[in-house]
């Protein structure tokens, strides 16, 4: 078995390095499909990353008419708790709601100025929502506003958040659709050449297949050459296409996300690079996999 | 059951028909049925299109015949699946009129490529093709590629390529057909020398000299029949 490896993973080798240009034009079309399918991952990751990055600062915020007591607040902080899209409910009484602002504006004297000239504090209490799912923020806000607490409320706010919402689940839907589409494409052309590179393999080594089906070479033996070439394509067009990943995300991650979102991102992509680069080999893999057991297929009469 | 068992020949064709269908149908063995014994040495003569190749072609599975049995050492080879088929073929050597030798390889790598292919160490290999090299007369060729070598010699590279696996039988198919009559008999001797050491050897040609000075078993074809099978037999057609 170790023998039936070590040559046949060696004759492929030989095929790949004998195929000069043959070998240069299976790589780069495969190269292409890798990169493809790296675009789409690189893409819908920065956005899921973006996303989540946004999901986490999300909250509905409930804001209090000043009369209300603090104890009717801490009712409706028990009550609103009990729903089941709710993940955590939060109470900023008053004097936290004013220190939040003042630490928020520290760099603009004009503004601290212009609260501390009020005698009475401004702002309102409130408590902060935060749900298990980012899209049930308007169920949460509508049973509010038809709860027995939609006197005291003065404001609901939480709409804005949508908007922000919606264009990154239309990019995501967007990316991965038209990336799949190009990656079917560009694989199929792959597949095509590569087959056709194997193919070519197979009859220059018409001679040497004739004799060794003669002398009693297992089928093992005269097909594993051609898997292991497709492979080493495929592996080869991996490392070369991930040369390209880390760069490509610097150009990428901006355009998705909004820049203040960038570094944030950038950092927690580093995590994710293994994974890429195994998906990337992996699909290599398959792709000349797939190739060479179509050629072999064909034109390997055993 | 042992007792049996050594009695029994090493091929038997049981009424093999072979038919070519296609735009003529051509009937390629009619009936034949023969009996080799094990260390024989067996040539098949006859006009070319008589059948020699087809027998040789269904004795090592390249083909299978329309209707008939062809039993090796007992077994019905005829029902020799695509896997089964490489452990049979390691039980036969196999030389033909072209030589078959891959031209990039030297002389060594034309015989180690056949241990090679069918799963020998490199250790076996080191052991093996230096001597049957050695046999064949070849020793000091080892590293000579194909082209600078005679027809004779290339033959002679073929023929330790077929026996380095130490078949049963050699298979020869017009082996002498593209050398002159020097090199023709070295080739018959090597076969007939092969033949001593245990190796039956079932030969296809057409030559009558080689046939009446070889003075071994002939059977003799013509039209897909066997139309004699002489013990001491000469080439009559």
């Amino acid at each position: 078995m170790w023998v039936l490896l070590k040559r046949t993973t060696k004759s492929g080798f030989l095929n790949f390095y004998r195929n000069g240009s043959l070998s240069v034009a299976a790589v780069s079309i495969l190269t292409l499909a890798l990169i493809i399918i790296s675009i789409i991952l690189v893409l819908s990751i920065t956005a899921n990353l973006g996303l989540k990055y946004i999901q986490d600062k999300l909250d509905i915020r409930v804001y209090f008419k000043s009369e209300v007591t603090e104890s009717r607040i801490l009712e409706f902080k028990s009550e609103v708790s009990r729903y089941k899209e709710v993940k955590s409910a939060e109470y900023v009484s008053k004097n936290e709601a004013l220190d939040e602002f003042k630490t928020n504006n520290a760099d603009k004297p004009d503004i601290l100025k212009a609260v501390d000239a009020v005698d009475e504090n401004p702002l309102l209490a409130s408590i902060n929502i935060k749900a298990t799912n980012p899209e049930q923020y308007e169920v949460i806000a509508s049973s509010i506003e038809n709860s027995a607490f939609k006197q005291d409320i003065n404001s609901i706010n939480y709409r804005q958040y949508k908007l922000v919402i919606d264009r990154f689940s239309t990019t995501l839907k967007t990316v991965r659709k038209t990336g799949l589409f190009l990656f079917i494409l560009f694989a199929s052309i792959a597949i095509l050449i590569t087959f056709n590179v194997i193919r070519m393999t197979i009859y220059t080594h018409g001679d040497e297949i004739e004799i060794m089906r003669l002398v009693g070479a297992s089928n093992s033996f005269i097909r594993l050459p051609f898997v292991f070439e497709g492979i080493i394509y495929g592996v080869v067009a991996a490392v070369i296409s991930t040369a390209f990943l880390f760069p490509m995300i610097k150009i990428v991650t901006p355009m998705i996300v909004g820049s203040s979102y960038v570094s944030v991102v950038q950092a927690d992509f580093s995590r994710y690079f293994i994974l890429i680069f195994l998906v990337i080999v992996l699909a290599g893999i398959l792709l000349g996999t797939i190739s060479s057991l179509i050629a072999i297929r064909k034109y390997l009469k055993i | 059951m042992s007792f049996e068992i050594s009695l029994m020949p090493m091929i038997q064709f049981i009424n093999v028909q072979k038919i070519y269908t296609g735009a003529a149908n051509c009937v390629a063995l009619d009936d034949v049925s023969f009996d080799i014994e094990e260390k024989d040495f067996v040539s098949i003569v006859g006009h070319s299109g008589a059948g020699k190749s087809t027998i040789l072609k269904l004795l090592y599975s390249e083909d299978k015949p329309t209707s008939g049995q062809i039993l090796f050492n007992g077994e019905d080879i005829t029902l020799i699946t695509s896997k089964q088929l490489p452990r049979h073929r390691r039980r036969i050597g196999t030389v033909f009129q072209d030589f078959k030798l891959l031209p990039k390889k030297t002389v060594f790598e034309n015989v180690s490529f056949a241990l090679e292919v069918s799963g020998h160490t490199d250790r076996e290999i080191e052991e093996s093709v230096p001597q049957i090299l050695e046999i064949v007369g070849l020793h000091t060729k080892m590293k000579s590629y194909p082209r600078e070598i005679s027809g004779g010699e290339q033959q002679r590279v073929a023929i330790a390529r077929a026996l380095v696996h130490r078949p049963a039988l050699i298979i020869a198919d017009e082996p002498t057909g593209n050398l002159d009559p020097i090199s023709a008999w070295g080739i018959i001797q090597l076969l007939l020398k092969i033949n001593k050491l245990g190796t039956t050897v079932l030969l296809a040609t057409h030559d009558k000299d080689i046939v009446n000075n070889i003075k071994r078993r002939v059977i003799t074809l013509d039209q897909g029949r066997i139309i004699r099978d002489h013990s001491k037999g000469r080439y009559a057609i």
